[in-house]
């Protein structure tokens, strides 16, 4: 009976123990393919010669020189992507609500809203708000202006995300709130959003990643100074565009795996919290 | 005794489907109600009028000397809505906990948001009624890591917890494995003891027969048998509650 149950124990640790090797196996092949394809990039871009055949030679003086330049860029992109992400959270969780109610105007200015900046390309939007508004005597500041643009734009996207993470709170924890006596106010306060929230953060982390990048279409306007407007001013004007870019690239691609690996971090430690 | 529950002439149509036919019932304070019937005959939707989470088409309803009326709008027809679901707790086949609060956080919940209680007595409180429903040793826990029969426990201390003058049941156990459902029914003996008003929406026969005082039978959206249990179990009237307890004999049920 006792070696009959300890052999089954044992059966199932090398069960379990054949599973993990296997994960670490493929964690381990996944691993090493990404350190020879960023080798083959890195050579790619070496000036090295294989027989006849050069690769790419960068000026390296100029990135050298130009590193903390088109560096320093990275905190304004940050800066411009968090207020703007708050912004566009805060529009998307009005809108959605909005979007619940049964009061005509309110349930109107929601799509409306969603439907004209849906309708309409953020390239275009940021150009309105600096070019377009200083014709009517408004004139924002650069980083506001972005921030507006960006914060309108992404609110109308993450809305529709706020949407779903209301509708995926069950019927019945409404009844039962209602059951209870809770207005609709203290319902959605209460029981409600706390549930929605937590399916919305995800996406919403996928929203910001997203958002760091599209800040740099702000750099057109020429008046934030983040690393996409940084690189293009020193690419430019000394003719070294490529290398400019390929440093604004990495810039923004350390940026994204980084908050990629927080946003991880994140969901892990918010499927652990699901009792 | 002026009854404590008393429906009159209630219709309710989902679209063009009338489910409830001009329905009329007075239950007297103390009294345990069962509504059985098929699936399909009303019984949960009446239940569900009484505390207004389906809107009554027409008739009326009176709890505890509060009335209202289908035909009303308003806010003081909306206010007396709030009053009658005060007075009035309710527990779902489904369970209805909220996973984000913990046992106690359930219980408390409404007290302090809708009362406006202390939050101390309403914890001295909560805890009293968990500690009657068995479940007051799972104070902290969150709802995922209850069975089915501790969280349904959990929910009729939550609704005790509002101090209601009705407890409204809607399939209490339907949704139970089945050994676990004598443990919800013993609870649910337990406050019909107590002396709590009970309407009770229920397959479960045995209970019925042991704890009711009176069963109602309904078909098609109307009462169609009204009998202590007693009378209702030995000489059904109608043949389709005939047909009804015959199918639970040997159902097993």
């Amino acid at each position: 009976m006792d070696t009959a149950n300890s052999s089954g124990q044992s059966q199932a640790d090398l069960l379990v123990a054949v599973q993990k090797r296997k994960q670490a196996q493929f964690r381990m092949g996944v691993g090493a393919t990404w350190g020879i394809l960023l080798l083959i990039l890195i050579f790619l871009f070496s000036g090295k010669s294989i027989g006849s055949y050069q690769t790419i030679q960068l000026n390296t003086e100029f990135m050298r020189n130009n590193l903390a330049f088109i560096g320093g860029g990275l905190g304004q992109t940050l800066f411009v992507s968090i207020l703007s992400i708050l912004l566009a959270m805060l529009l998307a969780l009005l809108t959605a609500l909005g979007r619940l109610s049964t009061f005509p105007p309110i349930f109107a200015l929601s799509t409306f809203y969603v439907s004209l900046i849906r309708g309409t390309p953020l390239y275009l939007q940021i150009f309105f708000f600096f070019l377009a508004l200083p014709q009517l005597g408004i004139i924002l500041s650069g980083v506001l202006a972005g921030v507006l643009a960006l914060g309108l734009n992404y609110g109308a996207y993450m809305s529709e995300t706020f949407r779903a993470a209301l509708s995926s709170v069950g019927k019945g924890q409404r009844e039962a709130a209602t059951a209870l006596g809770m207005t609709p106010l203290q319902t959605m306060r209460r029981v409600i959003l706390p549930q929605a929230l937590r399916f919305a953060i995800p996406p919403m982390g996928n929203d910001f990643i997203s958002m760091t990048k599209d800040s740099a279409l702000v750099s057109a306007t020429g008046f934030v100074h983040e690393l996409m407007w940084r690189a293009q001013k020193v690419g430019r004007a000394q003719f070294n565009n490529l290398e400019a870019l390929l440093m604004a690239a990495m810039f923004y691609w350390v940026m994204t795996l980084l908050l990629t690996f927080l946003q991880s971090r994140l969901e892990a430690y918010l499927a652990k919290g699901d009792r | 005794m002026a009854p404590i529950v008393r429906i009159s002439n209630l219709d309710k149509y989902f679209g063009r489907l009338h489910v409830l036919k001009n329905i009329s019932l007075e239950v007297q304070p103390r009294e345990v109600i069962c509504l059985i019937g098929r699936s399909g005959s009303g019984k949960s939707t009446l239940l569900r009028c009484i505390n207004f989470l389906e809107e009554p088409s027409g008739g009326s309803i009176e709890v505890d000397g509060l009335t209202v009326h289908s035909h009303e709008r308003g806010n003081e027809h909306r206010q007396r809505i709030h009053e009658v679901r005060l007075k009035t707790g309710m527990v779902f086949q489904e369970f209805n906990l909220f996973p984000h609060m913990s046992v106690l956080q359930n219980v408390i919940e409404g007290p302090v948001t809708v009362k406006g209680m202390e939050r101390s007595e309403a914890i001295a409180l909560g805890e009293k009624n968990l500690d009657s429903v068995g479940m007051l040793f799972k104070r902290d826990e969150y709802p995922l890591r209850l069975s089915g029969g501790q969280k349904q426990r959990v929910a009729i201390a939550r609704a005790l917890t509002m101090q209601p003058r009705v407890m409204l049941f809607d399939e209490p156990t339907s949704a139970l494995d089945p050994e676990l459902i004598g443990e919800v029914l013993n609870v649910m003996k337990k406050v019909a003891k107590d002396g709590m008003t009970m309407i009770v929406v229920t397959h479960e026969m045995g209970f019925a027969r042991e704890v009711a005082d009176r069963v109602l039978v309904m078909a098609e959206g109307e009462i169609i048998e009204d009998a202590n249990p007693t009378a209702l179990f030995s000489a059904p009237k109608d043949p389709r509650t005939q047909a009804l307890i015959e199918r639970y004999r040997t159902g097993g049920r």
